[in-house]
């Protein structure tokens, strides 16, 4: 068979009456308000069933049902996605897949030379994490059972799985389908370089079981056999950002059918297991550089980025006032970040972790001194530590500035209800990293909004987040997002490097591909799920952009 | 002058469980760190180093345990320690209370017989029994002072603030003492990359029962009096006695008041 063909399998069904499912928006809505709701705060969202299954066959049995009663399917797993991609805001039926959380083994790829592990949608990354680094799996779990993998498994070094979207109670289903990534993307690369195997159910009922490199589009086409259909999908033609990217679907002329599944947002249905790569753990060493001023910052992590050397697991930028707010939170509540004060001279900070080798340190730190001279800072000014308490210290103090921002919000929203941070999301090639954190700064303060900006520099991709003060700063903030979405993408970026476009951020996907790439999308979605029967809303909206 | 700090590896606590079913500390998988006491007794060196130029304090850092425990060393290397040993050998190994405190005797006079101030955490926080500090002291024959949060030196004599049940005291004695800390600054230093570097060029040495002369009969499982029955978690502290919101302000007053009067701290 041509490699762009794949055949769907069919499942057995479960009678749908013995799968735990809730019935009626009123019960749900004061029952089960959580369903509702991500870590996007948006409202509105409602249903009218909320279902459970345990296994594949009670999926599709809920499929069934749900087609049966006109209902669509909102497809729910840790629900930390931050862009409303969980919320049924159309209604429907949310399917919660949290009874699908279970390690189911490990095996090691021999063609590949590498270890994966299997795992259900729903399992948390801490628990993929715990598991695989103390070790704990049975001889069982071998897969295949009969190659005995667990004896040799115990005898490597400590293992891990490397993606850390900083929320690590996120189910891995959900980083699949939002491509999740995180400061280590740096590194490492987002999800989607870590997936060997995916099972996925369509829109029929039937399952696709999809290993990485067995099917491959051909003349822009990728063929999908049903038991009644045969699906053909046209690979979209536009082209993807060289940057950090987390919007709309994946997509090159001769790309991997799991590449499609892979950053979906769920549009296509469910993923219901999962091969993952592991990697050998090093040890790291956290560290933090201090500057006098944000030019010098960027050469330091342009100097970082361009050693042949070493390479840091991940670089995550603080600006002036990201520090300011950290120094007054310091004086009000020294635990909160438990660190030693912030130098009152430094304007701008770059935390940095790199990997943790004896016979290394000597070399690379003399040489990361070297690049610190040249950009007005020095060893001397840097912290560094890298027992495991201080590495967890570390991270604190990299997640306070956000934890921060929200407290800030929550107490503003007191005053005005609908207030919320305005988060960006964005990346630019790595030559104009420089130019748009100009440009950030210089339209931000010539309105005079209160603004914070930090993240992930080393993939030229921070978070301006503005903390509007009242309902006329949301206002100028929103119109201010929109300037910020058009700059990104002419400096050949994108409009979301890693939350994905969800329900709310429709409008700047359109500036970043255009209405003729959209419809593209919206084609591919209509051939595998006529009905818009899966996560409607994500990324785009039925109706057709003019 | 010189400073010992004695120091101890410890996994780190918070991540440590007992097994219910054989009453032993669940290690696996945990990290190895700096006993958080020790660390606290080595700042206090530290402090008393930078505060004290004229005495030309050196600080030096000493452990036993096994060969992995030198990276506690390097950290005390890097927060400001001049130089560590580590006293590390198989003879050591099953060592209790007593015979801990006798390697440590024996590594400290033979290692730094001219010391002047001995300081230590209160207790390590994995076997919490606050024991090795006080023999320690009795075997090199110099007085103690527990439990202490600051210290100054003053003319050959160390003044102590230490923590007790009912507030602080202070004590001085006489140097050469032996000092264990039980709390340090609220917010602990991080080293730079440059004191990391520095750490590096620093001596650090691992020292053997032979190395220090220790006559084996005196250290490890045969010398230990003590055996350990069996470890368990103690249980928690109840919360303490609360007066019920709402209740009427004269009748809440006279319940403290008898609480206080009954406990005798009126
Ligand atoms: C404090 C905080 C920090 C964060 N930082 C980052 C970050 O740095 N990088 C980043 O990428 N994200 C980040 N996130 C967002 C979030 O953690 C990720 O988007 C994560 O991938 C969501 O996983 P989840 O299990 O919570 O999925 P959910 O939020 O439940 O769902 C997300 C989407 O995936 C779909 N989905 C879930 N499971 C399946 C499945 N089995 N099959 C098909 N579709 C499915 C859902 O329908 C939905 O569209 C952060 C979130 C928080 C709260």
């Amino acid at each position: 068979m041509p490699e762009n063909v794949i055949v769907a399998d069919k499942i057995k069904i479960s009678a749908f009456e013995t799968i735990r499912s809730i019935n009626g928006d009123k019960v749900i809505a004061e029952s089960y308000p959580g369903y509702l709701v991500d870590e996007s705060k948006i409202s509105g969202g409602h249903a009218q069933w909320l279902c459970f299954p345990t296994n594949e066959q009670e999926i599709v049995s809920v499929i069934n049902k749900m087609k049966e009663e006109n209902q669509a399917i909102t497809i729910s797993a840790a629900r930390t996605g931050i862009v409303g991609s969980a919320v049924p805001l159309l209604g429907g039926a949310v399917v919660s897949l949290e009874r699908m959380d279970d390690f189911i083994g490990l095996g090691y790829d021999e063609e590949e030379s590498k270890w994966f592990a299997r795992v259900q949608p729903n399992i948390t990354l801490n628990v993929i994490n715990e598991i695989v680094k103390l070790k704990k799996i049975e001889e069982s779990q071998s897969i295949p059972l009969e190659k005995n993998w667990i004896e040799k498994f115990n005898e490597e070094p400590i293992m891990f799985y490397p993606i850390d979207p900083t929320e690590m109670t996120a189910s891995i289903g959900g980083c699949i389908a939002a491509n999740a990534s995180g400061a280590r993307t740096f590194k490492y690369g987002a999800t989607r370089d870590w997936v060997r195997r995916l099972r996925v159910i369509i829109s029929t009922g039937e399952v696709l079981e999809i290993p990485r490199g067995k099917y491959k589009a051909k003349d822009g086409v990728f063929i999908i056999k049903t038991a009644e259909q045969e699906f053909e999908i046209k690979v979209p033609t536009y082209q993807l950002p060289k940057a950090k990217n987390a919007a709309g679907l994946y997509t090159t002329p001769e790309m991997d059918l799991i590449d499609l599944f892979i950053g979906s947002e769920g549009i296509f249905g469910f993923i219901t297991e999962a091969d993952v790569w592991l990697k050998d753990y090093i040890p790291h060493i956290s560290n933090v550089a201090f500057f006098t001023n944000e030019v010098d910052a960027i050469k330091f992590v342009n100097l970082l980025r361009s050693s042949s050397k070493f390479k840091p697991e991940f670089m995550e930028y603080f600006d002036n006032n990201a520090l300011t707010l950290l120094r007054d939170t310091q004086k009000v509540d020294p635990k909160f970040v438990d660190m030693p004060n912030i130098p009152e001279e430094a304007k701008t900070a770059i935390s940095f972790d790199l990997g943790y080798k004896e016979d290394t340190l000597e070399e690379t730190f003399k040489e990361i001194g070297l690049m610190l001279e040249k950009c007005n800072s020095s060893l001397k000014d840097t912290w560094s530590a890298y027992e495991e308490r201080e590495l967890d210290r570390f991270k604190h103090f990299r997640h306070a500035v956000p934890e921060i921002v929200n407290n800030i919000i929550a107490e503003r929203k007191k005053k005005y209800p609908s207030i919320h941070k305005l988060g960006t999301d964005m990346s630019v090639e790595d030559e104009y990293i420089g130019e748009m954190m100009e440009f950030y700064h210089k339209i931000l303060n010539e309105v005079g909004l209160e603004y914070v900006i930090w993240g992930h520099i080393g993939d030229n991709h921070v978070h301006v987040n503005i903390l509007p003060k009242n309902m006329e700063d949301l206002e100028l903030g929103k119109q201010l997002y929109k300037k910020f979405a058009q700059k990104a993408v002419s400096f050949g970026g994108s409009v979301s490097a890693e939350h994905g476009i969800g329900k709310i951020k429709h409008e700047y996907l359109e500036i970043m591909f255009g209405n003729e790439a959209i419809n593209e999308m919206r084609q591919v979605k209509s051939t595998l799920d006529p009905n818009f029967l899966f996560n409607p809303g994500n990324i785009f909206s039925k109706e057709v952009t003019q | 002058m010189k400073i010992v700090v004695l120091a101890k590896q410890v996994p780190e606590a918070d991540k440590v469980a007992v097994d219910p079913e054989t009453g032993t500390l669940i290690r696996e998988g945990v990290a190895a760190i700096l006993n958080p006491y020790c660390e606290y007794a080595l700042d206090e060196a530290v402090k008393l180093k930078n505060s004290h130029p004229e005495l030309e304090i050196e600080v030096i850092a000493i452990s036993m345990g096994p060969p992995f425990a030198v990276t506690a060393l390097m950290r005390c290397l890097e927060l400001g320690a001049d130089e560590a040993y580590l006293l590390s050998d198989r003879k050591f190994a099953g060592s209790d209370v007593w015979a801990t405190s006798t390697a440590l005797k024996e590594g400290v006079a033979k290692l730094v017989p001219d010391f002047d101030l001995i300081l230590t955490g209160k207790q390590a926080i994995d076997g919490d029994t606050a024991q090795v500090p006080a023999e320690t002291a009795e075997q090199l024959g110099v007085p103690q002072i527990t439990y202490g949060v600051e210290t100054e030196i003053e003319n050959k004599r160390i003044k102590v603030k230490r923590e007790t049940d009912y507030g602080y005291q202070v004590l001085s004695a006489r140097l050469p003492t032996l000092v264990t800390m039980s709390k340090g600054s609220n917010i602990r230093r991080i080293p730079s990359m440059q004191d990391v570097l520095d750490a590096r060029k620093k001596k650090l040495e691992v020292k053997s029962a032979d190395d220090l002369g220790i006559d084996e009969s005196k250290v490890g499982l045969s010398a230990s009096p003590t055996q350990v029955d069996r470890i368990f978690a103690p249980p928690e502290k109840a919360g303490g006695a609360l007066v019920p919101e709402g209740t009427d302000p004269k009748v809440a007053a006279r319940k403290l008041y008898d609480f206080l009067k009954e406990n005798n701290y009126l």
